[in-house]
């Protein structure tokens, strides 16, 4: 059984026909962290990068960070990451030449090895852009038989993968199809959820033209995007702790475009698309920015925020971060900010009313994990590590208590 | 521009802890209306009571909401010594007059309103705010002043039966019938001298304040089930389990279906199935527990209604559970993720029941085939007197004690019976109320149709068994 939520969807206030444009900034500050593990320096003050140069490396798994523009570097700086921490960043003056270490226009993108392939995720610094920024060469060092390409979206409130799928679909169904014939995938799926009209007809325009790929529309609830729950979901299938075990890899379809990016140029995403949205501000919309940019100033140039006692969250409301201010730079993994009001909650004592424990897709009891936080051995038998910090157990809480932050405590003290 | 900065989820539910009790609450509302339709509109219409005496079960209500309220005003103000203003807050924060309502409702209409009132006190005080308040207490707060009325002043509560009842119908309520039928009878015996069982659904017939109108509490279960206020396991798991289990025995002594049907339709189980079963504070929060509390809820009924002196076994039963609560979430959460292992707990509820139905069903049998035995044991005549054609029985009868007893008998039939020792007859004064000595002497011809006194039921049945024994001891 797949547990979840509906919940209110709140999308249609940042779609639009096209996104903006803010992709040449002054200067980045690229975050020098990759899946929340900080990376070491490379470059000094005053050296000239290129795009694409390497300016840091996560030591233990040889994984490059890659300068999003072309310029020159003024120094490391303390910037706020979406994780709400001050992490060093390199920061780089824009020339706004965008010249690339080496140009190259690959014809066939299906004429790579799978060796090749994996070298090439890594070199080129794929990670998943969906919000975990996990390097991507991973999944593919092991043999799979299905690929789940995961456009489900499941936070309320972003729009900026259905945004990507819109403007892009033949391009990521080509690199889905140059994916699969690499890495000899028998079949590959696109999960979206089953109301999504605008993915639905983006990919029906084009699908016709690839074989096996399967357009795999799933229920409408939070957290469908889950790896967990899209395997069980596509594919009727349980696994352990990571999907590899049965065979199968899940991508989010902005990694899917980035690995396009890397098979016809051979090199790094520098732009993403990120949703600015939320009741809090004027003008919500979608966004193309380079990796590294303040957010603050493209904000400033669009809209205002409105209301009071604002929240403003890196990340959509129910997995997101807020954050103090909104100098945050953008990561890979930021999908989009989300600037709304405070909830004002009434905290009342637990009641019991198990809802929380009805509603957890990881099956856990957050009720009483919050009840036994301070024993150890009766922690240990409610799993608390299993949790994926969706937020539901908060979110339908009727006292309003702080399930999550309780379970994570819990998953400390167990480790 | 500063934000505020705080921990997800960023959104949540608008449900609230104070919505899902004032649902409670709403669904409460047509009982009230059924007690003051019942037990003052139509008394007040149909005979000649005076009005204040029909308002008695709307001022129970009253004095028990109110008393549980003013006890945790008090105890706010004197033991946490918080100012009127947050007391206020507080107050409407824990739902104070839950447990003064709830308590009201189940007790019998001719509660005196002290008792009420006292209940309600212990009840808010020690079931509720001596744990810490709401969402800290073990025990159902209500039933906690219900256990403190029935361990102190059991025999003043007062009779189930409205005045108009009183004119209509003769003795207890069905349950109390039940237990001196021996739990076995025909239709006409155990259902028919309250109408039918449709009289049982509507709440025609005498019980406590709120549990009569089957059909009202049905319709708050729907409503409170559709709106997620409550667990709606606990309650169909418990009222699945005791139809099943008293089908079994029912089939098994040749009576139909209503048996079942009279079992779950009579007394408290389905108000306290819903209404107080689950509670959230004091009920299991896993689902597997959630019906393991109430299949347990279920067999204990049964084992105190069949096996037990107690006509009634609702109110206990919740009451046993809620302290077991605990053992049921850890059985719930070992079995939610390891399901396989579900097979022990069903072996050992499908045991417990198997022999609990065998040993009821034994125990019926046996009182029908020894039923002369049965008065022959508990009734002992200790001496008997000649004087002339007068003879004086020195007798002895198992009540709830041991009531010592002279009876005169002339010619074959009784004259008096003078009652030496009834100490142990907690609820004497009941039978002195209605004269029962007189109407059994009246009727010792027949004294299997008189009925017993209603709350009283083992004294009176102690007082039949005497004739009865001095008759056949005559006859021989």
């Amino acid at each position: 059984m797949i547990r979840g939520l509906k919940l209110e969807g709140k999308k249609e206030m940042s779609l639009s026909e096209e996104i903006i444009d803010f992709s040449s900034p002054s200067r980045v500050c690229v975050p020098l962290m990759n899946n929340n593990t900080s990376c070491e320096c490379l470059v000094k003050k005053g050296k000239k990068v290129r795009k694409g140069t390497i300016i840091g490396i996560r030591k233990n798994m040889d994984f490059p960070i890659l300068s999003p523009v072309s310029g020159t570097v003024i120094g490391i700086d303390k910037c706020l990451y979406l994780n709400g921490e001050e992490v060093d960043c390199v920061v780089i003056e824009n020339d706004k030449k965008e010249n690339v270490i080496k140009k190259t226009l690959v014809k066939d993108i299906t004429k790579y090895t799978k060796d090749e392939f994996v070298e090439l995720l890594r070199k080129c610094a794929v990670t998943g852009m969906g919000g975990s920024d996990f390097p991507t060469f991973f999944k593919y060092k092991s043999d799979a038989s299905f690929l789940i390409v995961n456009a489900v979206e499941c936070e309320p409130y972003l729009t900026a993968d259905m945004m990507l799928v819109k403007l892009k679909a033949e391009v990521i169904l080509e690199s889905i199809d140059a994916i699969r014939k690499i890495n000899n995938i028998k079949k590959c799926f696109i999960a979206f959820k089953e109301n999504n009209e605008i993915v639905r007809n983006a990919f029906l325009e084009y699908i016709g033209n690839y074989e096996n790929i399967i357009l795999s529309p799933v229920k409408n609830i939070y957290p469908m995007g889950w790896e967990r729950h899209l395997v069980k979901s596509v594919l009727n299938l349980e696994y352990d702790r990571y999907p590899s075990e049965v065979g199968v890899i899940v991508n989010n379809v902005s990694t899917i475009f980035a690995i396009y990016k890397a098979l016809k140029f051979q090199r790094n995403i520098t732009k993403r698309i990120v949703t600015i949205t939320g009741e809090g501000f004027t003008e919500p919309i979608n966004v193309l920015v380079k990796v590294g940019t303040d957010m603050s100033s493209i904000i400033k140039k669009i809209g205002k925020y409105r209301g009071d006692k604002l929240k403003f969250i890196a990340g959509g409301p129910m997995m997101g971060t807020a954050l103090p201010t909104d100098h945050v730079v953008v990561s890979n993994n930021l999908g989009a900010v989300t600037i709304i009001s405070d909830t004002l909650d009434e905290i009342n004592e637990c009641m019991g009313c198990s809802r929380c424990i009805k509603v957890c897709p990881a099956k856990l009891c957050p009720a009483l994990i919050m009840k036994n936080i301070n024993n150890v051995d009766e922690l240990k038998k409610l799993h608390p590590e299993l949790c994926v910090e969706c937020g539901l157990c908060s979110y339908v809480c009727p006292s309003k208590l702080g399930l999550r932050d309780s379970v994570i405590n819990a998953k400390k003290k167990v480790k | 521009m500063k934000f505020i900065k705080e921990n997800g989820p960023h959104i949540k539910n608008s449900d609230t802890t104070s919505k899902i009790m004032t649902r409670f609450l709403i669904s409460l509302i047509p009982i009230v209306c059924f007690v003051i339709f019942k037990n003052t509109v139509l008394v007040y219409f149909f005979t000649s009571e005076t009005l204040i005496s029909v308002l008695h079960p709307i001022f129970m209500i009253i004095v028990g909401v109110l008393t549980s309220f003013i006890s945790e005003l008090l105890w706010f103000k004197l033991v946490n010594k918080t100012n009127i203003k947050t007391s206020f807050l507080e107050l409407y924060r824990s739902f104070s007059i839950i447990p003064g309502l709830l308590l009201a409702l189940v007790l019998p209409i001719n509660t005196p309103l002290w008792i009420v009132a006292f209940g309600a006190f212990c009840g808010t005080i020690i079931g509720k705010m001596l744990y810490g308040g709401f969402g800290q207490n073990i025990f159902n707060p209500a039933l906690i002043g219900y256990l403190f009325i029935s361990v102190s002043y059991n025999a003043l509560l007062g009779s189930p039966l409205n005045a108009y009842e009183l004119d209509t119908l003769a003795g207890a309520t069905p349950l109390t019938n039940l237990t001196s039928l021996n739990y076995f009878g025909t239709y006409d015996s155990i259902v028919g001298s309250y109408g039918t069982l449709l009289n049982f659904f509507s709440g025609t017939i005498p019980g406590t304040l709120g549990e009569v109108s089957k059909l009202l509490i049905l319709i708050a279960f729907i409503y409170l089930v559709i709106t997620k206020t409550i667990k709606w396991r606990i309650p169909t798991t418990y009222v699945t389990t005791v139809f099943v289990v008293t089908w079994i025995i029912g089939n098994s002594l040749g009576l139909g279906i209503w048996y079942p049907l009279f079992h779950i339709l009579s007394g408290g189980l389905l108000f306290g199935a819903v209404f107080m079963a689950t509670d959230p504070v004091t009920s299991p929060l896993t689902p597997i527990g959630q019906v393991l509390h109430g299949i347990s809820l279920g067999l204990l009924t049964v084992v105190i209604r069949f096996l037990t002196p107690y006509p009634e076994g609702v109110m206990t039963s919740i009451l046993f559970m809620n302290m077991l609560v605990p053992l049921f979430d850890k059985i719930g959460v070992r079995l939610r993720y390891n399901i396989k292992r579900i097979y022990i707990p069903i072996l050992i509820y499908l045991v417990i029941t198997i022999l609990l139905i065998i040993n009821i069903i034994s125990n019926i049998n046996n009182n029908k085939t020894n039923g002369i035995d049965d008065v022959g044991n508990k009734v002992k005549i200790i001496e008997i007197k000649k004087d002339g054609n007068k003879k004086i029985y020195n007798v002895t009868s198992k009540g709830w004690g041991t009531i010592k007893a002279e009876v005169e008998v002339v010619d074959k039939e009784i004259k008096s019976i003078i009652v030496t020792d009834k100490k142990d007859e907690t609820q004497w004064n009941e039978l002195e109320k209605v004269d029962y000595i007189y109407k059994v002497i009246t009727n010792q011809k027949d004294i299997n149709k008189l009925d017993a006194v209603s709350g009283s039921t083992f004294s009176s049945e102690a007082i039949k068994n005497i004739i009865k024994k001095v008759l056949s001891e005559e006859l021989k």
